[in-house]
């Protein structure tokens, strides 16, 4: 079984390693992007990505800053998890990117009136708060093994700024900046992951996208996903003893599907909403997510698989004190929501400005509609596979469960 | 603005800065970069436009097809396009056909979305893009509610470039060779209604090439101004004739007008 994952991963970190080669010599002309939808998988993933490191950083915040002493166990996870997350997600913007060698052009000529421009700065203050904060709360433990020499000792030197172990006034002056950190964290991650809805959320011409509920549900689903894939981590990872396990585990799939119910609410609202208004432009985007050619995404993966089946694996007295069921139930609603990501931006882009436009310019680049091409697949996967080594090792090699 | 440069030996020496005046020299030197990187003033007295006579237009295409020659764009990227609507049932059928090249709206989507400023409105009224600045985010062909940018995807003619794809674009006065890997491949393009044209006195390409004479081109500032073309009077037209601007609601207020 365990091989098998390691096959598997190993092929789709290769598959991955060439398809981002063959991007880069053909550029975009290697994905099935059109004038029509600029913004296809890569996007899809890129902010389903940066949710699910905001909504495990918040988690983080229940343990930091509100004291949710019952979750500590899992803080430096949630943390590691949420730095993963976000260079994955800051790898698919970039590769997604016309011109990737002049992404630092958004900092050089920084354009107050673009909400992208603001979300570069805001990733890369949220990312040196998550170091910062990994950092504080690893020192001690990294220190103690580079003084007893734990192999590799470099490693643990180097993370450590050297062997000197911190004494008990340093810890507690710790304590108090991952407070304080994660306290500015709060709305940093707020405005990273809310900020990226408003990418959208304030783009009127495409009227799915634009409504100020928008960058709420992508909180929302962030949190649920964030916490999702804590749970699912934990109950696949974790080395905590038995009980504390299962205690820590069902309190997050609690909490998991608790935020899914409240996402569903919104999702009901802005429904109900756009088809009572019927206003053609704004009907255009949901009846392509409802029953469009992908209409499974909506119906099976996103409510069925991600929703529905994680709510019964939560409530049902059989599987609703399992780690392994609970675990399951996490890693569903993580699959469906790439579901609701892949939904948030392609079918808005599906209906056409002008329903002439693709006959008045016979090209692919114009034809309506998008499917992913093997390239964006590949590409997309392979990223997914290749942060999921460093993940793997940074699990190995960092002392998470002793932390501070 | 160069001024007081920061770096000056004279002012370091002898005015020591305290962090409270740090921090407000830092943040009056964001608000300003911030604030006034990329908007230049409007120039009360040009604004370019279009009016396009609806019923002249026969849907022939030589707009397209002019724009695509002068601009030298590849395939899947093209400025100004024709659209073609057919209504009723046979034998009452009518055809129409609406142009549409870039707006060049007053309040432009593209240019407020675009996180580089690398997409700007010049204070003659037309939107361009600097192809260096450009990070092809295409944020900008999301927000234009006119469908009237395109992304410069690489695709060629020809897989060995014919002899007029060799030839550099005479966009921007620029004179860019459209090579792999170099601007404007992997940019945002657009109309410009032809600035490179305006710049010597001629008019946009589509506008001189189009023989039903519908479309007009001319400085809509200017109380007497006149098609650059045929030499109506820009008022006149709009004056006499019905017209209307495309998606009026959105509040982006269209440079391109058109005769119903």
């Amino acid at each position: 079984m365990k091989s098998l994952g390691y096959v598997l991963l190993t092929a789709l970190s290769a598959a991955g390693l060439w398809a981002i080669g063959v991007r880069f010599s053909e550029g975009l002309a290697a994905t099935h992007l059109t004038q029509h939808v600029p913004w296809g998988l890569w996007i899809s993933l890129y902010i389903y990505f940066i949710g699910l490191s905001a909504g495990s950083f918040l988690l983080s915040t229940l343990i930091y800053v509100f004291g949710v002493r019952r979750f500590e166990p899992v803080g430096p996870l949630a943390l590691l998890q949420a730095l993963g997350c976000m260079m994955i997600g800051l790898f698919l913007i970039w590769v997604d990117l016309g011109k990737p060698s002049r992404f630092f052009n958004v900092f050089f000529y920084f354009n107050a009136s673009s909400v992208l421009a603001w979300e570069s700065v805001l990733y890369v203050l949220y990312t040196a708060i998550i170091l910062a904060e990994l950092f504080l709360l690893l020192r001690p433990a990294l220190a103690r093994r580079a003084r007893d020499g734990v192999r590799p000792a470099w490693l643990y030197r180097t993370l450590a700024f050297g062997t000197n172990v911190p004494d008990e006034a340093w810890i507690a002056r710790a304590r108090r900046r991952v407070f304080a950190l994660g306290l500015l964290g709060i709305p940093v991650a707020i405005g990273v992951h809310g900020g990226t809805g408003a990418i959208f959320a304030v783009v009127k011409s495409r009227p799915t996208w634009h409504t100020g509920l928008f960058p709420i549900v992508f909180l929302v689903s962030a949190l649920a996903s964030g916490g999702a894939l804590l749970t699912f981590l934990t109950a696949a990872t974790s080395s905590l003893p038995q009980d504390r396990k299962i205690d820590i585990v069902k309190g997050l799939a609690r909490f998991t599907v608790g935020i899914l119910a409240l996402d569903l609410l919104l999702l009901v609202s802005e429904m109900l909403v756009v088809f009572y208004g019927g206003m053609p432009a704004h009907i255009a985007g949901w009846q392509q997510i409802l029953f469009g050619p992908f209409w499974w995404v909506f119906w099976g993966v996103q409510l069925v698989l991600g929703a529905a089946v994680p709510l019964v694996l939560v409530a049902a007295p059989r599987t609703r004190s399992s780690v392994r069921w609970l675990g399951l139930a996490g890693a569903l609603v993580v699959i469906g929501v790439v579901g609701v990501r892949l939904n948030v931006v392609v079918p808005a882009q599906i209906p056409l400005e002008f329903a002439g436009l693709p006959d008045a310019y016979h090209h692919t680049r114009f034809a309506p509609g998008y499917f992913p091409s093997l390239n964006e697949w590949l590409v997309g996967l392979g990223t997914v596979a290749l942060f999921v080594w460093p993940f793997l090792l940074s699990r190995k090699v960092l002392p998470l469960e002793e932390a501070v | 603005m160069d001024e007081n440069r920061p770096g000056d030996p004279a002012t370091a020496a002898d005015t020591p800065v305290d962090r409270r005046t740090f921090l407000a020299a830092g943040a009056a030197a964001v608000a300003a970069v911030a604030g006034c990187g990329h908007v230049q003033p409007r120039d009360p007295s040009v604004r370019w436009g279009m009016i396009i006579d609806l019923r002249r237009c026969v849907g022939c295409k030589a707009c397209t097809v002019a724009c695509k020659a002068e601009n030298h764009t590849p395939p899947g990227v093209a400025y100004n396009v024709v659209m073609e609507e057919e209504t009723g049932e046979y034998p009452h059928v009518a055809r129409r056909f609406l142009p549409r090249p870039c707006m060049q709206c007053a309040v432009p989507s593209c240019t407020q979305v675009c996180p580089t400023g690398a997409t700007w409105s010049r204070p003659d009224g037309i939107v361009a893009v600097d192809y260096d600045k450009c990070i092809g985010c295409r944020y900008c062909i999301a927000a234009c509610p006119y469908g009237a940018r395109s992304f410069d995807f690489g695709d060629t003619y020809s897989p060995d470039l014919n002899p007029h794809e060799r030839r550099p674009s005479p966009e921007y006065g620029e004179h860019r060779s459209r090579e792999k890997g170099s601007s404007p491949i992997g940019n945002v393009r657009k109309c410009t209604f032809c600035l490179h044209r305006l710049a010597v006195g001629l008019s946009p390409s589509c506008a001189e090439t189009c023989i039903g004479h519908a479309i007009h081109f001319g400085n809509f500032a200017d109380p007497d101004g006149r098609c650059t073309v045929h030499g109506e009077s820009l008022r006149e037209l709009l004056a006499t004739r019905g017209h209307m601007r495309l998606k009026e609601e959105l509040g982006n207020e269209p440079s391109v007008y058109y005769l119903t």
